[in-house]
């Protein structure tokens, strides 16, 4: 790697860079005091008129009827999976296409460095910047928890009973809501395996769009294959999901391995599995991929991308500019 | 040699862009390339620079490969492309900066000093200067960088006259200081003022070479007679060759001395005379306009050089 090289790669993405991260924080954090706005009874009738696509919520409805759950939902929110997927896509695709597309590429290469290492600077700050996302995602999480409040039920109204000085509950009343705090609810690190899950999408999804820039010129086409592909990718899911006869689709599809939410689940309900690759019975038989094993899928995957770009981006000629 | 290439040939598919090209560029040479477009001049510095891989033969700088060994090549060479494009967010002088940093070697004091050589406000971000200024920063960070060889691909496009001196004037402290220049220009005046040796491509292949101390010897002299030019004589037949002749007026060419010419000039009966530089020009032309037919190819017998 090279110093100047980073510094330059750097000062380019700072401001989308800044913007993002700005950007799911702030998001993380008022989505946490969404949650406090909403009773979790009101929340949960609103929920039951939906039970019938119960099967398109990647957790059961009853992981839904908890703040955890509740606020693990952030994680499947399109402003989160935008700012992770526009940063790494749009920094992906500037490696080759894009230095190549405004003629830089050309007097960058004149300079005595490898093509490795421009892949390399490039690539380090697209996944620190993944990275960095995810934690500011998990901080504006962690945030909301700390200052927000919840309403809920409060315990039944007591009646004293004269001269025994027995409270006894008083079914006829009427409960009140009171205020607790969230972070009384809900421990913040259950959310840690739901923004890695995140950093893993945006680790492949930053492998991918490299790997479409390492052969290609323009940088415009770069973006349009890899969002067809991500389009393709999501409609494969909710095919899958949506009927039993296309469920082999989920197979085939990366967002199988995106789970945020279950991960939660996991997370709160078998905390020992939550950094499992893979999950087995009593009888140590397998029985599925643990959060961690999804989220291997993911890297594997960015990885093998990563390795193609360089081969292909050192192999390749450059061509003149346009 | 500093640079050498044997057989250098690259192929896109159907196309040729560079065929079987071998030469050598001395150190402290100034080395001029011309050609039309798409002759091949720029394939043959990019196959330099390892940029493309040769279909066939190799390039060497130093003795390195330019291919195999391309990072340790661009330690030695500086490089100015045709159309150099820098980072647009870039002030003028962070890009001055960058390109001192990221080289060995590299010295931001000299490349400000070349930019105030060339009047360049370096503070002005890359995406707001005009194209010409853009010329001028690739220029000061390239001609900065203390390698020894610098390869200019048409360096003064974009740039007013005056720059044009300035560039030229840069060219020659270049040698001067004994580092060795590849110049690629379409401006034949230029080549012609700065070059120790040009090569001509054409089609992608070297067609001609030519040093410029022998061209600067050769002239042309045209005669306008009464009548028919008479027999030249057979001490002077070696020294001329008769290039055209038509109704009374012949162009005739001497490679060497106008001196042992001047005295049989005198003895004819001439309506009028000029003796003029033969020039790049009509080398150039002799080429662009003759059908390729392989590397030195010369129908007219005009041309003494060789590839």
């Amino acid at each position: 790697m090279n110093r100047s090289l980073l510094k330059k790669c750097l000062s380019e993405s700072r401001l989308l860079l800044l913007a993002c991260s700005l950007g799911l924080y702030l998001f993380c954090w008022l989505r946490c005091w969404v949650v406090g706005q909403f009773e979790m009874a009101r929340f949960q009738a609103v929920l039951e008129q939906f039970r019938d696509f119960e099967r398109f919520s990647p957790v059961p409805f009853e992981q839904l009827f908890t703040f955890a759950g509740r606020v693990a939902l952030t994680y499947d929110e399109p402003v989160v999976i935008l700012c992770v997927s526009v940063w790494a896509i749009s920094r992906g695709s500037d490696v080759v296409s894009g230095e190549l597309g405004r003629g830089t590429m050309e007097m960058l290469l004149a300079q005595p460095v490898s093509r490795l290492q421009v892949l390399a600077s490039q690539v380090s700050v697209t996944i620190a910047g993944v990275g960095l996302l995810c934690v500011f995602a998990w901080l504006g999480t962690a945030t909301g928890i700390q200052t927000t409040t919840v309403k809920e039920l409060g315990p039944p109204p007591t009646w004293q009973v004269p001269g025994l000085g027995l409270k006894v509950p008083n079914p006829l009343a009427e409960r009140g809501t009171v205020e607790v705090r969230l972070r009384d609810k809900v421990d913040v690190r259950v959310f840690v395996p739901a923004a890695f899950n995140l950093f893993c999408l945006g680790y492949f999804l930053a492998g991918l769009s490299t790997l479409m820039s390492s052969w290609d010129r323009y940088r415009w086409r770069t973006i349009g294959l890899v969002v067809g592909f991500y389009v393709l990718q999501l409609t494969m899911k909710i095919a899958g999901i949506a009927s039993d006869s296309m469920a082999w689709l989920l197979r085939l599809t990366i967002f199988t391995a995106y789970e945020p939410e279950a991960f939660v689940s996991t997370a709160v309900n078998r905390p020992d599995e939550v950094w499992s690759v893979w999950i087995v019975d009593s009888q140590s038989r397998f029985q599925d991929l643990g959060p961690l094993g999804y989220d291997l899928i993911l890297l594997v995957l960015g990885t093998l991308a990563l390795v193609a770009a360089a081969v292909i981006f050192c192999r390749r000629d450059l061509p003149a500019p346009l | 040699m500093l640079v050498e290439t044997h057989g250098l040939t690259k192929r896109y598919r159907q196309v040729t862009a560079l065929s079987d090209c071998t030469l050598g560029v001395a150190r402290g040479e100034i080395f001029g390339l011309l050609g039309p477009n798409g002759a091949g001049k720029t394939t043959l510095l990019r196959l330099l620079l390892g940029f493309l891989r040769p279909t066939a033969g190799r390039a060497t700088v130093e003795g390195l490969d330019c291919h195999r060994q391309s990072v340790a090549v661009r330690g030695r060479v500086a490089y100015l492309p045709g159309d150099a494009r820098l980072f647009r967010q870039m002030r003028g002088r962070d890009a001055l900066a960058f390109f001192a940093g990221i080289r060995a070697g590299g010295s931001l004091a000299r490349s400000r000093q070349l930019a105030e050589r060339l009047e360049l406000d370096l503070s002005r971000r890359v995406a707001f200067m005009s194209t010409g200024m853009r010329q001028k920063l690739a220029l000061a960070a390239t001609l900065a960088a203390d390698t020894p060889l610098v390869i200019l691909d048409e360096p003064t496009a974009n740039l007013d006259p005056t720059v044009r001196g300035i560039v030229a004037r840069l060219v020659l402290e270049a040698r001067e200081r004994g580092r060795t220049v590849m110049f690629s220009s379409h401006v034949l005046s230029e080549v012609e003022e700065v070059c120790d040796r040009v090569v001509i491509l054409r089609a992608g292949q070297l067609v001609h070479t030519q040093p410029m101390a022998e061209l600067r010897q050769r002239h042309r002299i045209r005669l306008q007679l009464p009548g028919e030019l008479p027999p030249i004589p057979e001490s002077l037949r070696g020294q001329l060759t008769i290039v055209a002749r038509d109704d009374g007026a012949v162009t005739l060419e001497t490679p060497s001395e106008l001196s042992p010419l001047l005295g049989w000039l005198a003895t004819l009966p001439l309506v009028d005379v000029r003796i003029e530089p033969v020039g790049l020009r009509s080398i150039y032309d002799h080429y662009h306009h003759a059908p390729a037919s392989g590397p030195n190819a010369d129908s007219r017998g005009l041309l003494t050089g060789s590839p």
